[in-house]
């Protein structure tokens, strides 16, 4: 009877490390391939990295990939335990960047990939972090977000797509003078405040990436007092956010979330959507023959400050840990090979990062190629802090009606807090020489 | 007074335990379980403790940093908010439930028709899933009601109660309560049933009216199970997750992250330490809640 768990247990024992060598193991094969893990998870995207997989295997006979797309979760557990993908194309974020931050990934700079990659995209990789003497992930695909427009509305109101504050305020008045709502605002899903509202009256108006390394140079110092800050830097643009939430949404904007703005945008119930291109095939299961633009929500009455809101939906990164980096590089390159790349960022309507590519061949984006072949592109400020700062939440407050000043100022207190708890951002003298971390506090 | 029960309480086992020689089999029959609540449990959780201490983000290096976490966590007012959030709402529904679970609890077991029929279906919300009733609930706050309120012409019911900061709790503590009434009224029911039917009748005697037998006899009579229902459901609420994500996701703004939202969010988004040292301070708190809970029963079961 006692000897009974013992024994299961040491089965189930046995069982856990014939399990960790076999996948150390994977990679001798029966047929003599390299076997590498694929990790990717975007879902609408699965097809059709699954057949390009198919693709690459069939075209040699030295490496087997095999796609695994059990989402970020998985991966970031399988990092924990030191067996990491052997190569992943996922969203670049901070839930990512930590592997960039603590140098779990490998350095790529010497690929054919790397090379290939448009320069004014690496500054905004840089953003999430760096590991020191490393390129550590390679933007894949890019999109680009900004206000998309019912055309046939603005063209029915003779309306010409604004440029400046000004342009935008009166195609808002006449449209609200002829009784149609001139945004759909979702707020009760509070990232569609974050996305949309918060992050493209910002982008419109402040240099994101010199606002964010101003933000991180002060680390624990800011606060009213310091030369940049949300208080500061920020007020200016939400208060004309707060504008444009108070006079021209829906007015039952507080209790409709993404699905109802879809539908009813795809209804023509507004005349303009702050939302990304992921919504273009929602808004077509309803109204496929809907004609639908885009453009940057011009915040100032300068339009040379007009630029559209980019995030890196996948970046390539190949794990120190992996035990097959090589195999996996050679799958790099074939990713990055100019016609792959393109022909995926067309299917999902990104934009190709490489040098020289084409925007993808769509009306409903035409409207941004100007802005991301003039590399006028910021990541959104909602994107760009620690995911402890809810700033979602924040901006759906904002937008609901709450005080924008303490909300700016509860920003910089969390800012702050988390500059003082990490040593991420400030204090190399004081951690290890060897820890990483440190190399990367000394840019 | 609950001081003498414990000595009271251990002096009895110790006796027993001493006459009655216990097989030592008994003890093996343990091990499978303390191996995996040790392994499941207690090593994880003395993990967390210990990367408490550090800026571990999960992966990689860390290095120790002493009580950093802990005095930023105590100057954070996000976290202090969704402990003031999490303690309020768990009051609000305790009391809440345990009024209605204890008042349905009286009429079902009452002499009425359909009982068992009535029962069956006020227990239902029981079995459903929480994020399920969550968002079918959402639904219905966000469309229904306020569709309903356009309709008839009244203007507080046609705004989501989900979209004002202010009163968005209220909306999680109706449908944390739906749920939570089934469990709380099933106890109810019990110690209901344990009353003697003579009290009653002896009352009847007396000229007691209804409400009277209800208030001095019934409520008294089962003081210990509302001491129960108020000690576990307070306890559950505290830990309120799945419900406010499916309805609220802790907006509109910050005005319904409970403490269990925060430190999951901070572990999705690479602050694993600094929840770390948040999960700790909930689980103390936790502790002494138990504590409470311990010596208020144990006086109970001694009255």
């Amino acid at each position: 009877m006692s000897a009974r768990p013992f024994s299961r247990l040491r089965l189930a024992a046995g069982a856990l490390a014939i399990a960790l060598l076999s996948t150390a193991l994977a990679g001798c094969s029966v047929d003599g391939r390299e076997t590498i893990r694929f990790t990717f998870s975007k879902r609408e995207a699965i097809d059709f990295m699954t057949e390009v997989v198919a693709k690459y295997n069939a075209s040699q006979d030295k490496v087997r990939v095999q796609i695994d797309t059990s989402g970020v979760d998985v991966v970031s557990a399988s990092f924990v335990r030191g067996n990491p993908p052997d190569i992943m194309l996922a969203n670049y974020n901070f839930e990512v960047a930590r592997f960039v931050q603590r140098c779990a990934l490998s350095d790529l700079s010497g690929t054919r990939a790397a090379a290939s990659l448009r320069d004014d995209l690496q500054p905004l990789m840089d953003q999430y972090g760096s590991c020191s003497g490393r390129v550590s992930a390679l933007p894949y695909s890019v999109m680009a977000a900004s206000v998309i427009y019912n055309k046939q509305i603005f063209d029915e109101q003779g309306i010409q797509v604004p440029k400046t504050w000004d342009e935008l305020l009166a195609a808002c008045d006449r449209l609200k003078g002829a009784g149609i709502t001139p945004f759909y605002a979702t707020f009760k899903d509070d990232w569609t405040a974050g996305q949309g509202w918060y992050d493209y009256s910002l982008g419109g108006s402040v240099d994101v990436v010199d606002f964010f390394d101003g933000l991180n140079a002060e680390g624990a110092d800011v606060g009213p007092d310091s030369a940049v800050s949300f208080q500061k830097d920020f007020a200016r643009p939400i208060s004309r956010m707060e504008k444009l939430v108070k006079d021209y949404v829906n007015p039952d904007a507080a209790s409709r979330g993404y699905g109802d703005g879809n539908l009813a945008f795809a209804q023509g119930k507004a005349a303009m959507y702050l939302q990304g291109p992921w919504a273009f095939s929602e808004i077509a299961k309803t109204a496929p023959d809907l004609e639908l633009g885009t453009f940057p929500l011009p915040m100032t009455d300068d339009p040379s400050q007009l630029a559209v809101r980019v995030n890196m939906d996948l970046a390539a990164m190949i794990p120190d840990g992996s035990r097959h980096k090589a195999a996996a590089r050679d799958f790099l390159e074939y990713l990055y090979q100019p016609e792959r790349i393109k022909a995926y960022n067309d299917s999902q309507l990104g934009f190709t990062p490489t040098k020289g590519a084409a925007a993808p061949d769509d009306p409903r984006v035409a409207g941004m190629t100007e802005y991301y072949d003039e590399g006028r592109i910021y990541q959104g400020p909602s994107v760009l802090v620690p995911k402890t700062i809810p700033v979602f939440n924040y901006a759906q407050a904002i937008v609901l009606g709450e005080d924008p000043k303490s909300i700016l100022k509860t920003m910089d207190a969390d800012w702050a807090r988390i500059a003082f708890r990490a040593p991420v951002v400030k204090s190399d003298a004081s951690a290890s020489a060897a820890s990483p971390e440190t190399e990367e506090s000394g840019e | 007074m609950s001081t003498t029960t414990t000595i009271v309480t251990a002096g009895d086992s110790t006796r027993r335990r001493s006459t009655r020689r216990v097989e030592p089999i008994y003890y093996l029959f343990l091990v499978p379980t303390l191996l995996l609540f040790t392994l499941a449990i207690t090593v994880p959780g003395v993990i967390g403790i210990f990367f408490s201490f550090t800026d571990s983000i999960g992966i990689g290096e860390w290095s120790f940093n002493g009580l950093t976490n802990y005095i930023a966590l105590f100057s954070d007012p996000a976290i202090l908010q969704s402990y003031l959030f999490t303690f309020g709402f768990s009051i609000a529904t305790v009391i809440v439930v345990n009024v209605i679970a204890f008042l349905l609890a009286v009429g079902l077991t009452s002499r009425i028709r359909f009982k068992t029929g009535l029962r069956a279906i006020f227990v239902i919300p029981m079995v459903i899933s929480g994020i399920i009733i969550a968002y079918v609930f959402n639904f219905l706050f966000s469309n229904s009601i306020p569709a309903a309120g356009a309709a008839t012409g009244i203007p507080w019911l046609s705004t989501s109660l989900l979209a004002n900061p202010d009163l968005a709790w209220i909306a999680i503590v109706i449908v944390t309560a739906w749920q939570a009434i089934p469990g709380t009224l099933l106890i109810y029911i019990a110690g209901l049933l344990s009353v003697p039917g003579d009290v009653y009748e002896a009352a009847d005697i007396d000229g007691a009216s209804k409400r009277q037998q209800l208030l001095r006899i019934t409520l008294p009579l089962v003081a210990g199970y509302v001491v129960i229902n108020v000690i576990l459901g307070f306890k559950g609420f505290l830990n309120a997750y799945d419900i406010i994500v499916g309805l609220t996701n802790g907006g509109p703004g910050t005005s319904t992250r409970s403490i269990a939202m925060t430190i999951i969010a901070g572990f999705n988004g690479g602050d694993y330490a600094y929840q770390m040292a948040n999960a700790t301070i909930f689980f103390i708190v936790a502790v002494l809640i138990s504590l409470l809970q311990l010596s208020l029963t144990r006086g109970r079961n001694a009255l």
